[in-house]
C-alpha cells in the first residue's frame, strides 16, 4: 500500500489520475491537499510518524495561497526532520524549460513530470518503490 | 676653402673691419688650438704671421692669422686645420650678414610676404568660417581669441567679444550672468582635466524648438609645456539627439513588449494547457470505460473545465486587446462619480459586510483616462478590498487621489487579509495569482488593472501587512490638462 499526496488545487486533474491509478497493479491511499500551505502545515504536524507520511508526492506548480515553488522551499528545510525518504515529483501543465532547470536546484525533487500523466507513467512510479 | 687673392680683389668689395672680426677670434684661439689666432681684414699686414684668406661674401672678405711666432712653424695637420677653419668661418659669417641684410630689406619683402600670408590667412579662416560648427578659441584667461560666425553670427557681436570674456559679453548682450558662469566652469573644467572635455547641451531657441549641442573643449600647451589657450567646438546635434530618444524610447518599449510576451507564453502555457490536459485526459478515460454512469460523471466533469478554459481565453484575449489599442481615448473623468457607480454595484457585499468606504478627491478631482479603464480598476480594487476583508473586522476602504507634478497617483486602502510582500513581491500581479483561499479568487482582477494601468504608460505598485492591510497604488501619468 502506497501512500500517496497530491498537492494540486485542480479536482478534476487529481479525480483523473486517481481513476489512472486504481486500475494500477499497486494499492494506494492517497490524500488531497489545494495549496503548499496546508500541505506543509499537515507534514510538519505528522513529521515524526512515518506510517502517516507519504512514499510519493505529486506537487503542482500554479497554486494559490503558497504556490509550489514555495512549498518545495519550506519543504527542503522540513526534509531532514522527515523520518522517512519521500519521492516529490513536480506535475505541471506548464511546459516551461525555465522552470524545469529551477526544479533541478531542489535536491528534494525526484523528477518533473509534465501533466497529463499517462497510465504506463503512473504504474512505473508506484510499483518503483 | 675660397682662396681669395689681395692683389685682384675687384674696388667694390668691402673688407672686414676689426668689430666684424672680433665674435671670431675666440673660436679661432680654441678651434685651431693655436694660441694668439685671430681674423684680420683684408688687406692689411698682421706682421709676423700666417695668413688664410676668408672670403665671407662675394662682398666681404679678410683673412684668419695664425702668430709665426711658434716654435716649429705650422705642421701639415695644423695647416690643414686651419684652412677649413677659415672656411668654416666664412661660411658662418655669410650666413649672418645674409640674415642681416634679409632685416635690412625687410621693407621690401614685407609686401610680397604679407600678400602671402594674408591670403594664406583668408584661406584658413574662410574654411573656419564657412564650418557648420561653433569655434571659439580662448587664450589662457578664458578671453575669446577667435569666434567663427557658426558661434556668432552677427558681426558686430563677433568683433566685440574678442579680448573680452563672457562676463563681459553677457553684460554687453544683456544676458543672463549664469550663461558666463556655466561657461567658466567649463573653461576650468578644461584646464582641470588636462585633455578634451565634451558635454551634452540642451536650449529653447526663440522660436521654442528643442537645440541639443555637443561641445567639446580642449586645451593648448606650448612649446615649453605652458598651458597657453582653450578650442573649443560646438555642433548642433538636435536631430542626432531626436533620433537617439526615439530609438531609447522604442528599445524601452520593445524591452517591454518583450516581456509581456513572455509573460505572455507563460500565461498561455499555465493557464490554457491545464485546461487541456484535464480535456484529453477526460477524453482519453471516456474512451477506456464502457460503464454509462461514469460516462455521465466524466461528462459532467468536462463542463468546469471548459468554463475555465473558456474564461481564461476572454481573459487572454481583452488583455491583448487592451494592450494594443494604444489609441483608447481618455476622458476627463470625476473620480468620485467613478467610485460611485463601483459602490453601487457592490451594494449588496457591501451592506452584508458592514463595510465603509471613505474618499478623499480634493487634491486630484478629475483624472484623464479611458473610463471603461478607470471603472474596472476602481471596481477590481474595492471588490479585492471587500473580498478578502479580514473576518469578524468590517472593511474600511480608503480611496485618495493625491498630485505629483503631472502625475496623479489613486490609493485604496484596506483593513483586510494582507499579503506577505516578502514571498509574494515578484508575482502579485501575475494572471492566476491568487493569495487566498476563496471561493471566487481566480488571479485575473489584479493582472487586467496592472494590464490597463501599464497599458497608459503608468505604474501600480501595493504596500501590505498580513493581518494589517493593503493599499494599492497606481499612478496616472499625462495629466498635466486635470490641473485644478
Amino acid at each position: 500500500m502506497k501512500n500517496i499526496y497530491f498537492i494540486d488545487d485542480d479536482p478534476v486533474f487529481i479525480y483523473l489520475t486517481r481513476r489512472m491509478m486504481s486500475s494500477s497493479r499497486t494499492g494506494f491511499d492517497a490524500k488531497e491537499f489545494t495549496d503548499g500551505e496546508l500541505a506543509i502545515d499537515h507534514l510538519r504536524k505528522i513529521s515524526d510518524q512515518p506510517d502517516l507520511l507519504p512514499d510519493i508526492i505529486f506537487l503542482d506548480l500554479s497554486m494559490p495561497v503558497m504556490d509550489g515553488w514555495e512549498f518545495l522551499e519550506e519543504y527542503s528545510q522540513l526534509r531532514c526532520s522527515l523520518s522517512k525518504n519521500i519521492s516529490l515529483f513536480i506535475v505541471s501543465s506548464s511546459i516551461s524549460p525555465e522552470e524545469v532547470e529551477r526544479s533541478k536546484t531542489y535536491a528534494a525533487v525526484t523528477d518533473f513530470l509534465i501533466k497529463p500523466l499517462r497510465a504506463g507513467k503512473i504504474e512505473e512510479l508506484l510499483a518503483a518503490k | 676653402m675660397i682662396p681669395v687673392r689681395a692683389n685682384n680683389r675687384p674696388d667694390n668689395r668691402s673688407s672686414l673691419q676689426d668689430a666684424d672680426c672680433k665674435p671670431f677670434l675666440a673660436v679661432a684661439d680654441h678651434i685651431a688650438g693655436i694660441p694668439g689666432a685671430f681674423i684680420a681684414p683684408a688687406g692689411t699686414d698682421p706682421g709676423n704671421s700666417f695668413c688664410f684668406p676668408l672670403e665671407l661674401s662675394p662682398h666681404c672678405y679678410g683673412q684668419l692669422c695664425i702668430p709665426a711666432g711658434l716654435p716649429d712653424g705650422l705642421r701639415p695637420d695644423q695647416r690643414k686645420a686651419l684652412e677649413e677653419l677659415a672656411s668654416g668661418i666664412a661660411r658662418m659669417f655669410a650666413a649672418k650678414k645674409q640674415f642681416a641684410t634679409h632685416n635690412g630689406n625687410q621693407a621690401a619683402l614685407t609686401a610680397e610676404a604679407q600678400d602671402k600670408l594674408d591670403r594664406q590667412r583668408e584661406f584658413y579662416e574662410n574654411i573656419l568660417n564657412k564650418l557648420p560648427t561653433d569655434i571659439a578659441v580662448f587664450d589662457a584667461n578664458h578671453r575669446y581669441l577667435f569666434v567663427n560666425p557658426g558661434a556668432i553670427s552677427n558681426e558686430e557681436y563677433r568683433k566685440f567679444i574678442i579680448g573680452k570674456d563672457d562676463y563681459e559679453y553677457v553684460a554687453y548682450r544683456n544676458r543672463d550672468i549664469s550663461i558666463a558662469d556655466s561657461r567658466r566652469a567649463k573653461f576650468l573644467e578644461a584646464r582641470e582635466a588636462g585633455k578634451e572635455i565634451r558635454w551634452e547641451e540642451t536650449m529653447i531657441d526663440p522660436s521654442g524648438n528643442q537645440l541639443t549641442h555637443l561641445r567639446r573643449m580642449f586645451p593648448v600647451y606650448d612649446e615649453n609645456g605652458e598651458f597657453s589657450m582653450v578650442i573649443g567646438f560646438g555642433m548642433e546635434i538636435s536631430d542626432r539627439k531626436a533620433l537617439e530618444e526615439k530609438q531609447a524610447r522604442l528599445v524601452r518599449q520593445l524591452s517591454t513588449q518583450n516581456t509581456q510576451l513572455i509573460d505572455f507564453c507563460n500565461i498561455v502555457s499555465h493557464n490554457l494547457r491545464a485546461p487541456l490536459v484535464n480535456i484529453s485526459m477526460l477524453v482519453d478515460i471516456l474512451g477506456t470505460s464502457d460503464d454509462l454512469d461514469e460516462h455521465k460523471l466524466l461528462t459532467s466533469k468536462l463542463r468546469p473545465v471548459l468554463d475555465n478554459l473558456h474564461s481564461t481565453f476572454n481573459e487572454l484575449v481583452e488583455s491583448i486587446q487592451i494592450r494594443q489599442n494604444p489609441e483608447i481615448r481618455s476622458e476627463k473623468l470625476s473620480v468620485q462619480e467613478g467610485l460611485q457607480r463601483t459602490t453601487e454595484s457592490l451594494q449588496t457585499e457591501i451592506h452584508r459586510l458592514e463595510a465603509e468606504i471613505e474618499a478623499d478627491f480634493a487634491s486630484a478631482p478629475v483624472i484623464n483616462f479611458p473610463p471603461q479603464y478607470l471603472r474596472s480598476i476602481l471596481l477590481n480594487l474595492i471588490s479585492n478590498a471587500l473580498k478578502y476583508h479580514c473576518p469578524g473586522r468590517p472593511p474600511r476602504i480608503r480611496v485618495t487621489t493625491r498630485r505629483e507634478k503631472d502625475k496623479i497617483v489613486l490609493a485604496v486602502a484596506d483593513n483586510g487579509l494582507g499579503v506577505d510582500l516578502v514571498k509574494h513581491r515578484d508575482s502579485f500581479f501575475k494572471i492566476g495569482k491568487v493569495f487566498h483561499r476563496h471561493p471566487d479568487a481566480k488571479g485575473f482582477g489584479l493582472f487586467m488593472t496592472k494590464t490597463q494601468v501599464e497599458a497608459m504608460g503608468g505604474r501600480i505598485w501595493v504596500e501590505s501587512e498580513p493581518q494589517i492591510g493593503t493599499t494599492f497604488y497606481i499612478e496616472f501619468i499625462n495629466q498635466q490638462n486635470c490641473l485644478p
